[in-house]
């Protein structure tokens, strides 16, 4: 038996398909990137090395440093706007009847099922300051509604709002499967104790949620720093670079700017940085197991 | 506590108000969206937050359907996504069992290798990956979606089938080994059935993720021939600049593929995700 | 869809003729020539007409077929760079005259170079073909005379009383009337910036008078903005934001919706260039609107230099073949039969669509739409031309970093010695 499960032939067929493909669209095109970045390749004809002047450049690029903190400020948006959010209604979904149950989670998971590129176009309308919806919502309620969610200061926040919207249900359907993870007996014993809806909720719920709770911010976290689709189509990066996100703007420097080697290094820092934030979280959050 | 018959107390009512509130705001954008795809292009520039359309104009959606690739797109989007899913499950269980189950030294490197990939963003392979397919000559063909799509979805399929199978007693599979059964008829025959949970969430995830992709899609591919769905709204709003309705119409009809599957698989689907993300 | 059709073959049927001996050889070899233009609408607009003459020419030529990927503008620019980067190229391409995005495409031997003996009879204004050309080579043909022009709805001047403005601070104080209307004055595509400098380059012409490219390009090269004229028209291009003649969220309002803001009413004027004259035909649009756009140029800023009849126009869009393509002669053969001006300029100009680089007046049918007339009557006129826009005279680099700036003045977060600062500091 020991002979079967160490056969190098059948392990071979078994791991090499999938490493191939891993090293092929992954691996590969890291490496690539690595030595394009230390290029002044302009996309076009020939180019020079020029060791690691990219990077210097890219330490006093105020749009790099306006990506990356654009990136922290979802993240910390994911976690201190959307995941409470999603807790709290998680632990009131669960205290509903079985149908209401499920037509809740129904509603609120659907719009991730809905495509990025439909969103932000609904969105860009919805924000749109002369006939949007949002405006037209705010003369409702007496304001003047002239508001333009895009422009410049209220951008970052407007593309925040579209994301922990579009997430939401995501966020929320996880949170409430933990809930219903956790053993009846436990509320049963705090509801013999005299415990209330609030008290049970952050003795109990709460603190049998941390396993879950991790994952979720580490998940969030790397999302943030992913972020793409949504702002190329939302904003582009705009107003200037306001809403600019890493990748939106390597892409930006590569392709409209004809700086692709500089495009490759900050796409070796960006690879840096988001295997860099899990790290850091996994050192956050210790695995009790 | 299931069987206890629920009051309408004040708190009930503040829980079902909260609940209901966010269902407004999850929902009422799309509710929006549909309504104004039926109106006309001046109707859209009403105060109204909701408008009955003077006619309900449904050559929004013929014009939609019709200049829209709709179903083309569609097919492409449908193919190459499941084709994606199909060879995800493939090598994920492959994988999975060879670093779970066979001995050998890498077996722990490679996997952590792998694993790695979940941290890297699809985006930063964007510029390389455009210069290798075009050397390979593999732009503007099915292979420059799939590769990728493939290849990025790995990673998550790997470590959800892995630690699944983990939990998995060996004794059943290795009575079987003994008797002399071959590795590959023990997976497909013995692990793959008990698998199966597992492998509907990385299908859903896997889905779910690469159904929404299109910097991908617009980088590497030209002619129509292998675009995928976001593209009939993208294509949309350059051609019909100057009609929104239409574009409402497009978006909509975009929407409802997965909206309709989500509406049918809608238990699976929460299930697959919840379970994915509590064990992930 | 009909329209097209009937034209296609009206044109085959018309050339059919001349090409006899052609077209009665043996069966040739099948070609297909790819086409990558930035015109997404097949059905309107200069797609229609790229399509009727491509389906004419392959009515002509049976052995081939023409394949067509088309983009809007923007993802048009940054899909050609990626194409750039690599290795095949479309046959046939789109292309800008204007060296912020041609010259490091020609000077990476990306285009092919053209005969310009083909072109002797083909009628372009002279000048014309400058910008698609480097070191005494022709790399492509414009199609377009672009003009910068203020539409404006005419019914809605002529009910509320609204005069056509003969000063700039006429037009600054007309913005004011419509505002306390309630209706947007100006409807501004700032979302995507160019439109920005292009208002900023409308002020530097409307100040001087002529001159205006050679001392722009200077000021490029040099990096020396000094010219107290930059600073001025910067501070009016601010001064029009903060005076709200635009619509609220210009900076963020794409293409698209500021065409609809005019086009549904909600707003007076509306900045474009002269190819957007195809509103006057577009069946999309409300009738009573569409029947009554019509159009004037930018008052003058300094009526002692700059007369009224100074326009803001250049040479933009164009079409080249690459230097690699795999059917070289065949695109070629193709562009060239484009450019005869009984194709792109007559089709162009009789349906409204825009006026080509070529000599259109033979076309001349005297039943245009009001705008066409009046933009003949206004280019007739002209006493001089500005050249190309401020961002479109640089690298692409300038361009972009010149797009994201100008924005930024526009909406007043950074100051107009900034923004020259931030270009003069592009000088390597």
């Amino acid at each position: 038996m020991q002979k079967a499960y160490s056969n190098k032939k059948i392990i071979f067929t078994l791991v090499f398909p999938g490493l191939l493909m891993f090293t092929f669209a992954v691996l590969a095109p890291i490496c690539l990137s690595v030595y394009y970045g230390f290029t002044d390749f302009s996309g076009l004809g020939k180019f020079n090395f020029i060791g690691f002047k990219n990077y210097q450049e890219m330490m006093k690029d105020k749009n790099f440093w306006m990506s990356l903190r654009n990136s922290v400020l979802l993240a910390a948006g994911f976690i201190v706007i959307q995941h409470p959010l999603a807790i709290i209604t998680a632990a009131l979904l669960d205290r509903m009847g079985r149908k209401a149950e499920g037509f809740f989670r129904c509603v609120y998971f659907l719009p991730n099922v809905i495509s990025v590129a439909v969103i932000a176009y609904l969105w860009k309308f919805i924000y749109n300051p002369n006939f949007g919806l949002l405006n037209n919502i705010a003369k409702l309620f007496g304001f003047s509604g002239k508001t333009n969610w895009l422009g410049t200061g209220t951008a970052i926040w407007s593309v925040l709002i579209v994301l922990i919207w579009h997430g939401f249900g995501w966020g929320m359907l996880i949170y409430y499967t933990g809930i219903k993870n956790i053993d009846p007996v436990l509320y049963e014993a705090a509801a013999i104790d005299g415990a209330d809806n609030k008290q049970t909720f952050l003795r109990i719920t709460l603190p049998l949620m941390k396993p879950v709770i991790e994952v979720n911010v580490t998940l969030a976290v790397i999302s943030a720093l992913k972020q793409m689709e949504t702002v190329y189509l939302l904003t582009a990066g705009g107003p200037g670079n306001e809403t600019q996100f890493m990748a939106n703007y390597l892409y930006k420097q590569a392709f409209s700017s004809f700086r692709y080697g500089y495009g490759n290094a900050i796409s070796v820092i960006f690879v840096l940085i988001c295997i860099l934030a899990t790290r850091l979280l996994s050192k956050v959050f210790p695995k009790e197991a | 506590m299931k069987g206890k018959k629920k009051k309408l107390t004040p708190a009930r009512i503040v829980m079902w108000f909260v609940l209901l509130v966010f269902a407004v705001i999850q929902i009422f954008p799309l509710i929006w969206l549909l309504d104004f795809s039926f109106a006309s292009n001046t109707e859209m520039f009403t105060r109204g937050l909701l408008i009955w359309p003077e006619n309900i104009r449904w050559d929004n959606y013929v014009t939609a359907f019709v200049n829209g690739h709709f179903l083309l797109y569609l097919k492409n989007s449908l193919l190459i996504n499941i084709l994606a899913v199909i060879l995800v499950l493939m090598i994920s269980v492959m994988m999975a069992f060879a670093c779970t189950r066979m001995h050998w030294k890498l077996s722990g490197t490679v996997r952590g290798l792998i694993l790695l990939g979940m941290m890297i963003p699809i985006h930063a392979t964007l510029l390389p990956n455009y210069i290798i397919y075009d050397k390979l000559h593999l732009t503007d063909t099915i292979w420059a979606l799939l590769i990728p799509y493939v290849a990025f979805s790995l990673p998550q399929g790997l470590f959800l089938t892995g630690s699944f199978m983990e939990s998995i007693p060996k004794e059943i599979e290795e009575a079987a080994v003994i008797d002399g059964c071959g590795i590959y008829r023990v997976i497909v025959v013995i692990m793959i059935p008990m698998l199966k949970t597992s492998l509907v969430t990385v299908s859903i995830m896997t889905f779910l993720n690469n159904w929404n992709e299109f910097m991908m899609a617009s980088t590497y591919l030209s002619s129509p021939k292998w675009k995928t769905l976001p593209f009939s709204v993208l294509e949309f709003t350059g051609i019909y600049a100057s009609n929104y309705s239409v574009q409402f119409a497009v978006m909509a009809l975009t929407a409802a593929p997965m909206v309709i599957l989500y509406l049918i698989l809608n238990r699976h689907i929460t299930e697959g995700v919840a379970m994915g993300a509590v064990k992930g | 869809m009909k329209l097209r059709k009937a034209m296609a073959a009206g044109i085959a049927v018309a050339t059919a003729f001349s090409m006899m001996p052609m077209s009665a050889m043996a069966e040739e070899e099948p070609v297909t020539i790819k086409v990558f233009s930035n015109n997404p609408d097949r059905t309107a607009d200069q797609g229609l007409v790229e399509q009727t003459i491509f389906d004419a020419y392959m009515v002509e030529h049976p052995n081939v077929t023409i394949d067509v990927e088309a983009l809007d503008d923007e993802a048009y620019k940054t899909k050609f760079k990626a194409y750039a980067a690599g290795s095949e190229m479309p046959d046939l391409v789109s292309v800008w005259g204007q060296p912020g995005f041609i010259d490091e495409v020609i000077d990476a031997g990306i285009l092919a170079e053209l005969n310009q003996d083909d072109y002797a009879d083909y009628g372009f204004i002279s000048g014309s073909t400058d910008g698609f050309s480097a070191d005494g080579k022709l790399y492509g043909l414009p199609r377009n005379t672009d003009v910068i022009v203020m539409y404006y709805n005419a019914k809605m001047f002529e009910d509320n009383g609204w005069e056509i403005p003969a000063t700039y601070d006429d037009f600054l104080t007309l913005a004011d009337t419509i505002n306390e209307a309630g209706i947007i004055p100006v409807a501004m595509d700032g979302g995507d910036k160019w439109p920005l400098y292009i208002y900023l380059t409308d002020m530097i012409q409307k100040s001087e008078g002529e001159g205006v490219l050679q001392k722009t390009l200077d000021a490029i090269s040099s990096g020396d903005y000094s010219d107290p004229v930059f600073a001025d028209a910067a501070n009016k291009l601010r001064e029009a934001a903060e005076r709200n003649v635009f619509e609220i969220g210009f900076e963020t309002t794409d293409y698209g919706t500021a065409q609809n803001l005019f086009t549904n009413g909600q707003a007076a004027m509306y900045y474009m260039g002269s190819w957007d004259m195809s509103m006057a035909t577009n069946q999309d649009i409300p009738d009573e609107i569409r029947e009554n756009i019509r159009i004037f140029n930018m008052p003058v800023i300094n009526s002692d230099k700059a007369a009224s009849t100074a326009l803001t126009a250049w040479n933009g869009g164009g079409y080249s073949v690459t230097a690699n393509a795999a059917n070289k002669e065949a695109a070629i053969d193709l562009l060239n039969y484009m450019f005869l001006p009984e194709n792109w300029t007559r089709i162009a100009w009789e349906n409204g669509v825009c006026m080509s680089a070529q000599d259109f007046s033979q076309f001349a049918t005297g039943t245009e739409t009001e705008v066409q007339k009046q933009l003949m009557d206004m280019v007739s006129a002209s006493t001089n031309v500005s050249g190309s826009p401020l961002g479109d005279l640089g690298t692409s680099e300038y361009k972009t970093v010149c797009e994201d700036t100008v924005q930024q003045l526009a909406i007043g977060s950074i100051s107009t010695e900034d923004f020259y600062a931030g270009l003069s500091a592009l000088v390597k």
